[in-house]
């Protein structure tokens, strides 16, 4: 099994409510996000490029099979589960921001500082801490928790703590287009290996040799 | 002690004391009292790593070129050398702890290696080479622990014999351990596929280059402060400059041979990345060329070596011109954003993914495609700290360890 995730271009109308969806549910501290939706080509998000045509780019953790942030991380804070996620152990990870060095894609975020004191700084109001409440252990390893430590690094953690459950992850489910997949792309003939193979499926940097389990569908149609 | 050597130890006391205070700051409120972001997440105190490491590789250097290659005149700067290249590998792990955004747990490197990571290989040959120095040391002392050092002293019958051999024995390891240093201090970055800048064959064999130059540089230095620029010395200061000389024009080669085939390419992204370098901060290139060059060639000259003056000045310069350097390590491999495309259906565009900052500023965007990074006060306080470190010991240690051959 290698889970992976699809997303589907054509259907992204570049809302960011995965992105929203991903920063409350995960709790990011105020500044951090996980998971961002750009539009390729202009300065603007959802301004159409001068010299082209508007599509929207949701990007995050690509979950590497040759993850360069796992390879640098001097003491396994950063790892990948059996089934190809790349998560970070709150709790082992010394802040040494090598993984962010490494990582081509930029989403790799640091805790600056004591997320109280961000939130503070962004005013949020004073009760609103948003996120699932739970700690969540996977075989004992801290993948998920509230309120992060200052001076760790965070980044998706693909939702493992709703595996659990059962459940897609909550940019999967928040997602009004219903642009986003996940399936196992060993399986020739899961929903996303299947899609990858008929619409042309690609990854970001793909020269870089990091092989991402995110693939992108390129859109036919575009909007302007 | 002289009164100019109390002076210093004093502001050097002080600089280090303000250095902690500095850290002591950082380590309540985080990494955020640096400049840096999460585009640009490391700054000064990994730049300060590249640059205490390559100031570290004169001492045994010069401890092997003596023990290896029997380049006699050298011997009586054994001891500083090996004074030397201690102290500014002690420097470097003390300039990269800061760095660290959990330092209490730091000992997870120890606790839960990883080894694939350059940055574990990268501790072990520091330790490793800051204990090797120190046994250097200690062996090239032994003859002389008289009087109340005694007691440091391992009873041997013929102390003089015993620390030739074991100098002898030990000065193949330290040539490798003082080029291992800056071969893996160099993978750090060189193994990184993301960053454009470092990514080259070129990084490695360039950082020896360069230490060869520094390292050079820093002993020489502390040699005229205590030797003076005698006329007895001067064949081993002249081996010195030729030393620092060779190692600055391969560098420089190095340098520019590596810029010249991407320029010649022309591929876009590869010229983005040179351009930060050479456009954005071409001041700062300017400095880390010339300065280095200017100091190794007036040190060609005899006449300038036989000043102490002179001597102190060039040497400074090349390594002011190093630490320009290697300052430089920086702004092109995180200036420029590694996810750049070219979006569908668009001719010859490039973009860049713009990063969450991840630090607020009021007026600032909350995702960007540039950060423009200077260290803060906090950062040059907690350097210049570091810096006072190594002036501090090289004083204490000559001062009550018998490292300085005594005028007849
Ligand atoms: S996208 Fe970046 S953080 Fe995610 S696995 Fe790949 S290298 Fe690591
Ligand atoms: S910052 Fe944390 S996760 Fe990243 S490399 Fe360092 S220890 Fe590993």
């Amino acid at each position: 099994m290698k889970r992976g995730m699809v997303i589907d271009l054509e259907k992204c109308i570049g809302c960011r409510s995965c992105a929203v969806a991903c920063k409350s549910h995960n709790a990011q501290p105020a500044g951090t996000w996980w998971n961002r939706v750009l539009t390729p080509g202009s300065e603007y998000h959802a301004v159409p490029p001068e010299a082209g045509m508007e599509y929207f780019l949701p990007i995050h953790c690509q979950h590497c099979e040759n993850a360069p942030c796992e390879k640098v991380c001097p003491v396994g804070a950063t790892y990948s589960t059996e089934d190809g996620e790349v998560l970070v152990d709150y709790e082992r990870c010394i802040g040494c921001r090598y993984c962010m060095a490494a990582c081509p894609y930029g989403v790799r975020q640091f805790n600056w500082q004591d997320p109280k004191k961000s939130m503070d700084q962004y005013q949020y109001s004073a009760d609103y801490y948003p996120g699932n409440p739970r700690d969540f252990r996977l075989k004992g390893r801290l993948v998920y928790t509230l309120k992060r430590p200052k001076g760790i690094v965070e980044k998706c953690n693909f939702c493992v703590q709703y595996r659990a459950q059962g459940l897609d992850p909550a940019c999967v489910r928040a997602c009004p287009g219903k642009a986003r997949f996940v399936g196992d792309l060993d399986d020739p003939k899961s929903e996303v290996s299947r899609m990858i193979r008929r619409r042309n499926g690609f990854n970001l940097l793909p020269d870089k040799g990091t092989k991402p389990t995110v693939y992108y569908l390129p859109p036919s149609r575009k909007e302007l | 002690m002289s009164k100019a050597e109390k002076i210093t130890l004093t502001v050097t006391g002080l600089m280090m004391l303000a250095g902690l205070a500095a850290y002591g700051y950082q380590f309540k409120e985080g990494l955020i009292v640096t400049n840096m972001a999460n585009p640009y997440s490391w700054g000064l105190y990994v730049s300060g790593l590249a640059f205490f490491v390559g100031n570290a590789a004169g001492g045994l250097v010069l401890s092997s070129l003596i023990y290896l290659f029997g380049v006699k005149s050298l011997k009586p700067f054994a001891k500083l050398g090996a004074l030397a290249a201690f102290a500014n590998v002690t420097a470097a792990m003390l300039s990269i702890l800061p760095d660290i955004g959990q330092p209490l747990r730091a000992l997870n490197v120890l606790f839960h290696p990883q080894l694939l990571s350059p940055l574990v290989w990268d501790v072990a040959v520091l330790n490793l080479y800051a204990v090797l120095s120190l046994i250097y040391l200690y062996i090239l002392m032994l003859p002389e622990l008289k009087g109340p050092l005694a007691k440091i002293a391992i009873k041997v019958d013929n102390p003089e014999e015993f620390s030739e051999k074991w100098a002898k024995r030990l000065a193949p390891f330290s040539l490798i351990a003082a080029v291992g240093i800056h071969v893996i201090t160099a993978w750090i970055f060189a193994t990184q596929g993301a960053r454009e800048w470092w990514n080259t064959a070129i990084l490695a064999p360039d950082f020896v280059a360069v230490a060869m130059a520094s390292g050079t540089a820093l002993v020489f230095i502390v040699s005229i402060f205590v030797y003076g620029a005698k006329e007895e010395y001067q064949p081993a200061y002249r081996i010195m400059a030729l030393i620092m000389a060779i190692a600055t024009f391969v560098h420089i080669f190095f340098m520019y041979n590596d810029f010249f085939i991407h320029i010649w390419y022309g591929n876009q992204e590869s010229l983005d990345t040179l351009a930060v370098t050479l456009k954005e901060y071409a001041g700062v290139h300017a400095f880390e060329v010339l300065a280095p060059l200017v100091a190794v060639i007036l040190l060609l000259s005899k006449k300038v070596r036989q000043s102490a003056f002179a001597v102190v000045a060039c040497c400074s310069l090349l390594v002011l011109g190093v630490f320009a350097h290697r300052y430089l390590l920086m702004p092109a491999a995180f200036e420029r954003v590694p996810l750049t495309l070219h979006p569908l259906g668009i001719q010859h565009g490039e973009w860049s993914a713009a990063i969450a900052s991840g630090r607020y500023s009021p007026h600032g965007d909350t995702f960007v495609t540039k950060w423009d990074y200077f260290p803060s006060g906090i950062e040059f306080t907690v350097f210049l700290g570091v810096v006072a470190f190594v002036c501090f010991l090289l004083i204490v240690a000559i001062r009550t360890l018998p490292i300085v051959k005594e005028a007849k």
